[in-house]
C-alpha cells in the first residue's frame, strides 16, 4: 500500500511548501493582519497586504488559478476517459490536494482574514470544499484500494489478511501454535458498551494497544528480537488497521457516496461567486500589477 | 443521484445567499461620516467605474478643500499631499468605526498646512485654536473636531486685539511666538523715537501708560507725541530755558548733563561772571543742578576767609563789595571808602600798601585794627620823649603822615625856647648826639636846658658858677660873639687905653691838661703883669 521513498519524499516537499507557505505568510503579514479592519489602514503594510495590493492581490490571483489548475486537472484526467490512462490517479489526487489546499491558503491570506460581503460566500464554499476534502480524503483512505486507487470488495481485502498472516510464517517463521496465538488475538473484538463514540474510539485504541502488547510478549516467548521484531509488530500494526477498515467499510462506502454531493457543489459555488468577484473588482479599477 | 442533490445545492445557494450578498458586493461598510453613501446604487457617487476612485469625485463634496487646494493654501497642497489621490490617505470601506482622517496630532508638521507653530503654539493642544469661535467660514464651522479647516493665519483671528486697532494688525511684528511680552520682535531703536541712554532702561509703561479705553485694559503704544522732552518729562524749570532741554541734558541722565557748554547760565537768577564761568557745575551744584542752591551772598558758596571780620559791622555787607569775581586778589575797597571808615589815608598812608597794616602776621586784619601810630610805627623814641608828646601813642604833636623826617613839633611848648640860631637847627642837632663810640644816643626828655648839654666849654670852667656855666650870661643865640658881656661889670673896669687894646693883648692863650684855652679869668691885673 505505501509508495516508494521516493515518492515519499516528493509528497513530504509538497507537504513542506504547504506549510512553509502558510507559516512564512503569517509570520511576515502577523502584524498586519491581527490588527482590527479599522486600523490596517494606518499599518504600513496596508497598501502591500492589502487585498488589492501587490502581494494581496497576487496571493488571490495566484491562489485562484492554483485552485483551478488542481480542480480542472484532476476532473478532467478522472472523467475524460481520454486522460485516465495518465499517471497514476492517485498521484494526480495527490496533487490536486496539494494545489487545492496552496491555492486555498493563498486566498486566505488574499482576503486577509476579512470576510464579509458577497465575496465571502465565495470564500466559505473554499473552506467547506477543503474541509470536505480533508473529510474525503479521510474517507477514501478507510476504503481499502488497488494501486491504480479502485475501491476493492471485502474478498479482496481478505486475501490480502491472508497474504500478511502467510508473510508472517515464511518470512520469520513463526510456529503455527504462535501464528494462531496471534490470528486469535487478533481476531478479537472489544465489547460494545458505549453509545458515545469518543468513548467508544478510545475504548477500541485502548483495546488495540493491548492487542498488541499481547502479540508482543507472544513474539518475545519466541525469542524473535531485533529487526524482526520491528518488521512483525509492522504487519501486525497493518493488520489491525485492515480489521478496522473491514469493520467500517460498508459505513464509509456509503459516506463517500454522501461526499461527492457536498464537495463539488461547493466547489461550483465558489467558482461561480469568485467570478462575480472578479468582475465587480475589475469593475471598480483593480488591476493588480497591469 | 449526485447531479440532483448539486443542483438542490446550487439552488438554495443562489436564491437565499446570492440574493442577500448581491447587497454586500461592497468590500465593507463606510465610515460613519459616509454612511449616508452606503448601498449598490451609490458606488458610482465615488467610483468610476472601469477606473479607481477619482479625486474629482471627492472633491465634489468636499467643497472646502477644493476651494482650498484652488488657492494654493493648507496643508493638501503642501509637498506632502500634493499629486497624491485622495484615497490614498483617506480610503474608506473599513467598517464604520474607521477613522477615515487620522493624523498624530504630536508628530503633525503643521508647517504643512502653511502656518508653522512656534514657541507657545506648538505646545497648546490643537483645540485650543481649532474651535467654533475662532473659525471663520461657517462650512467648517459645521465640522469642528472633525476638521482643522477654516482658520485663518492671522494672528486676531485667535487673538483679542488689545491696542483696539491702534497698531499694525500685523502682531509678529512685535510679539514673539514664545510669549506676548516681552516683545521680542519689536525694536524701539527703528521706531521713530529710538531709545538712546537712559531711555533705555526705563520700563515701557513709564511712557506707555496703562489705562482703560472701551472700558477694557489698554496700553497706549501710538499717538504718543514726543517732539518735545516735556512731553514726558516735567519741565523742573519752569519753561525759563525753553523746550530744548537736550541742549543741556542728554538721554544719560538729567543730572549728568552733556550739552552744559551750551547752557545760558544767565537765564538763571546767578549771573556767571569772571572766574565763576570757567568753574565746573559742580563745584557750586552739589546736587542735582534743579535742586535751588543760595546765591544771593558769596558766602552761600565761598568761606569767609576773613572769618567775619566784615559781617559785625554791617549785616549788608558782602565780598563783592570789596572783592569781583576776576579773583579774591585785589579789591575795589576805595580810598573813600577807607577814610569813611574812621582811618583816612593820607600822605604816605596813601602810598602804603595794605599788606602793610592789614596784613602784618600770617592773615589778614581788617576790624578793631589799632589806629594808633605805635599800633604800625616802631616808636624810635621809646622812653626819650615825655608821654605828652605823644599822647594815646599819637605822634602827630611832632610828625605828619607826610614825612617822617618833617618834624612839626612847636618847641615853644616845652622849657626851651628856641632861638637864634637854635631856631635854625635840626631836632637831629640837638637831640641826636653821636656818643664816643659812634653811637648815637637820642636825648628828649633827657635833654637838660643848659648849654653845655650841648655845646663844649671852650673857656674850660672859668665861668663856672654853681657847678654851671650860663653861656648866655655873655653870649645871645645868634653867634657866639660875647655881646652881652659888660668889661666893665668885671673887676677890671676897661677905660682909657685899655678901651682900644685888642682882647688878646691882655687874654693870653694858657694851656691845661685839656688843651689850649684863653684865660679870661684869675687873669693878673698888675700893670706889670702887662707892661714892662
Amino acid at each position: 500500500m505505501k509508495g516508494s521513498n521516493t515518492h515519499r519524499i516528493y509528497l513530504g516537499i509538497l507537504s513542506l511548501i504547504v506549510i512553509f507557505t502558510t507559516g512564512y505568510l503569517a509570520y511576515v503579514g502577523y502584524s498586519y493582519y491581527s490588527l482590527s479592519l479599522e486600523d490596517r489602514f494606518y499599518h504600513p503594510d496596508y497598501q502591500a497586504l492589502k487585498s488589492s495590493g501587490v502581494l494581496g492581490h497576487g496571493f488571490g490571483i495566484i491562489g485562484s488559478l492554483l485552485i483551478l489548475i488542481g480542480v480542472a486537472m484532476y476532473m478532467l484526467r478522472k472523467r475524460i476517459r481520454k486522460f485516465s490512462r495518465i499517471g497514476v490517479l492517485k498521484h494526480w489526487l495527490e496533487f490536486h490536494i496539494f494545489l487545492c489546499i496552496l491555492g486555498p491558503v493563498l486566498v486566505l491570506y488574499h482576503t486577509a482574514f476579512k470576510f464579509g460581503g458577497l465575496v465571502a460566500v465565495s470564500f466559505w464554499s473554499m473552506v467547506a470544499v477543503v474541509l470536505s476534502g480533508v473529510i474525503g480524503r479521510y474517507i477514501y483512505l478507510q476504503i481499502p484500494r488497488t494501486i491504480e486507487g479502485q475501491e476493492m470488495n471485502l474478498n479482496e481485502i481478505n486475501q490480502i489478511k491472508d497474504e500478511l498472516n502467510q508473510k508472517l510464517i515464511v518470512l520469520y517463521n513463526l510456529d503455527d501454535s504462535v501464528l494462531d496465538a496471534i490470528t486469535q488475538a487478533m481476531k478479537k473484538r472489544p465489547t460494545r458498551l458505549e453509545n458515545n463514540i469518543l468513548k467508544r474510539s478510545i475504548a477500541k485504541y485502548s483495546f488495540e494497544r493491548q492487542t498488541v502488547r499481547e502479540i508482543k510478549s507472544i513474539l518475545k516467548q519466541q525469542n524473535i528480537s531485533g529487526k524482526n521484531f520491528k518488521h512483525v509488530i509492522g504487519l501486525i500494526k497493518d493488520e489491525i488497521s485492515l480489521n478496522r477498515k473491514i469493520d467500517r467499510l460498508i459505513t464509509m462506502q456509503n459516506l463517500f457516496k454522501y461526499w461527492h454531493v457536498a464537495h463539488l457543489p461547493f466547489a461550483i459555488l465558489m467558482l461561480i461567486i469568485m467570478i462575480i468577484h472578479v468582475v465587480v473588482t475589475v469593475t471598480f479599477g483593480a488591476r493588480w500589477i497591469f | 443521484m449526485k447531479r440532483r442533490y448539486a443542483i438542490v445545492f446550487i439552488s438554495i445557494f443562489l436564491t437565499v445567499g446570492l440574493s442577500e450578498c448581491l447587497a454586500q458586493l461592497s468590500p465593507g461598510k463606510l465610515t460613519l461620516a459616509h454612511a449616508k453613501l452606503e448601498g449598490l446604487s451609490n458606488c458610482t457617487a465615488c467610483h468610476e467605474l472601469g477606473k479607481t476612485v477619482e479625486s474629482s469625485k471627492c472633491l465634489d463634496c468636499h467643497k472646502e478643500i477644493k476651494a482650498m487646494v484652488e488657492l494654493k493654501k493648507g496643508y493638501h497642497t503642501s509637498a506632502e499631499v500634493k499629486g497624491k489621490e485622495c484615497f490614498a490617505c483617506h480610503s474608506d470601506h473599513h467598517g464604520r468605526n474607521f477613522q477615515i482622517v487620522r493624523f498624530d496630532t504630536v508628530k503633525f508638521n503643521h508647517q504643512l498646512a502653511g502656518y508653522e507653530l512656534k514657541g507657545k503654539h506648538a505646545k497648546i493642544s490643537c483645540s485650543a485654536c481649532h474651535k467654533n469661535e475662532f473659525i471663520t467660514t461657517k462650512k467648517s464651522q459645521k465640522s469642528v473636531g472633525k476638521t482643522y479647516l477654516g482658520l485663518d493665519t492671522k494672528c486676531l483671528s485667535c487673538h483679542a486685539d488689545y491696542h483696539q486697532k491702534t497698531l499694525s494688525a500685523d502682531c509678529t511684528s512685535c510679539h514673539g511666538p514664545d510669549s506676548f511680552k516681552p516683545t521680542t520682535e519689536f525694536k524701539h531703536q527703528k521706531t521713530k523715537f529710538p531709545l538712546i541712554g537712559k531711555h533705555a532702561d526705563v520700563t515701557c509703561i513709564k511712557c506707555h501708560p496703562k489705562e482703560k479705553k472701551e472700558g477694557k485694559d489698554f496700553q497706549k503704544f501710538s499717538g504718543i507725541t514726543f517732539n518735545n522732552c516735556t512731553d514726558c518729562h516735567k519741565d523742573v524749570h519752569d519753561n525759563k530755558f525753553g523746550n530744548d532741554c537736550w541742549k543741556c541734558h542728554s538721554e544719560n541722565s538729567f543730572h549728568q548733563p552733556a550739552g552744559m557748554n551750551t547752557f545760558d547760565h544767565s537765564k538763571t537768577d546767578f549771573l556767571l561772571k569772571g572766574k565763576h564761568q570757567a568753574l565746573d557745575c559742580k563745584k557750586c551744584h552739589k546736587g542735582k543742578y534743579t535742586t535751588p542752591i543760595k546765591s544771593s551772598r558769596c558766602t552761600d558758596c565761598h568761606s569767609d576767609y576773613h572769618k567775619g571780620q566784615f559781617s559785625k559791622k554791617e549785616a549788608t555787607s558782602d565780598c563783592k563789595d570789596c572783592h569781583n569775581e576776576n579773583g579774591f586778589l585785589g579789591s575795589s575797597f576805595t580810598f573813600e571808602r577807607h577814610n569813611n571808615s574812621g582811618f583816612i589815608l593820607e600822605g604816605a598812608h596813601a602810598a602804603t600798601p595794605c599788606i602793610a597794616c592789614h596784613k602784618k602776621e600770617k592773615d589778614w586784619q581788617f576790624s578793631d585794627l589799632d589806629k594808633r601810630c605805635v599800633a604800625c610805627h616802631e616808636n624810635i623814641h621809646k622812653n626819650h620823649i615825655k608821654e605828652k608828646f605823644i599822647p594815646e601813642g599819637k605822634c602827630e604833636s611832632c610828625h605828619t603822615v607826610i614825612n617822617w623826617n618833617k618834624v612839626t613839633f612847636d618847641h615853644q611848648t616845652t622849657t626851651f625856647q628856641l632861638q637864634g640860631k637854635h631856631a635854625g637847627r635840626t631836632c637831629r642837632d640837638c637831640h641826636f648826639k653821636k656818643e664816643n663810640d659812634n653811637l648815637i644816643v637820642q636825648k628828649f626828655a633827657e635833654l637838660k636846658g643848659n648849654c653845655e648839654e650841648c655845646h663844649t666849654d671852650v673857656h674850660q670852667q672859668q665861668f663856672n658858677a654853681n657847678g654851671t656855666t650860663d653861656c648866655t650870661k655873655c653870649h645871645k643865640f645868634e653867634n657866639w660873639k660875647a655881646e652881652k658881656f659888660d668889661h666893665n661889670q668885671t673887676r677890671f673896669k676897661l677905660d682909657g687905653g685899655h678901651q682900644n687894646v685888642e682882647c688878646k693883648k691882655c687874654h693870653l692863650v694858657n694851656k691845661s691838661n685839656f688843651g689850649p684855652f684863653i684865660q679870661y679869668k684869675n687873669t693878673k691885673m698888675q700893670c706889670k703883669n702887662c707892661h714892662i
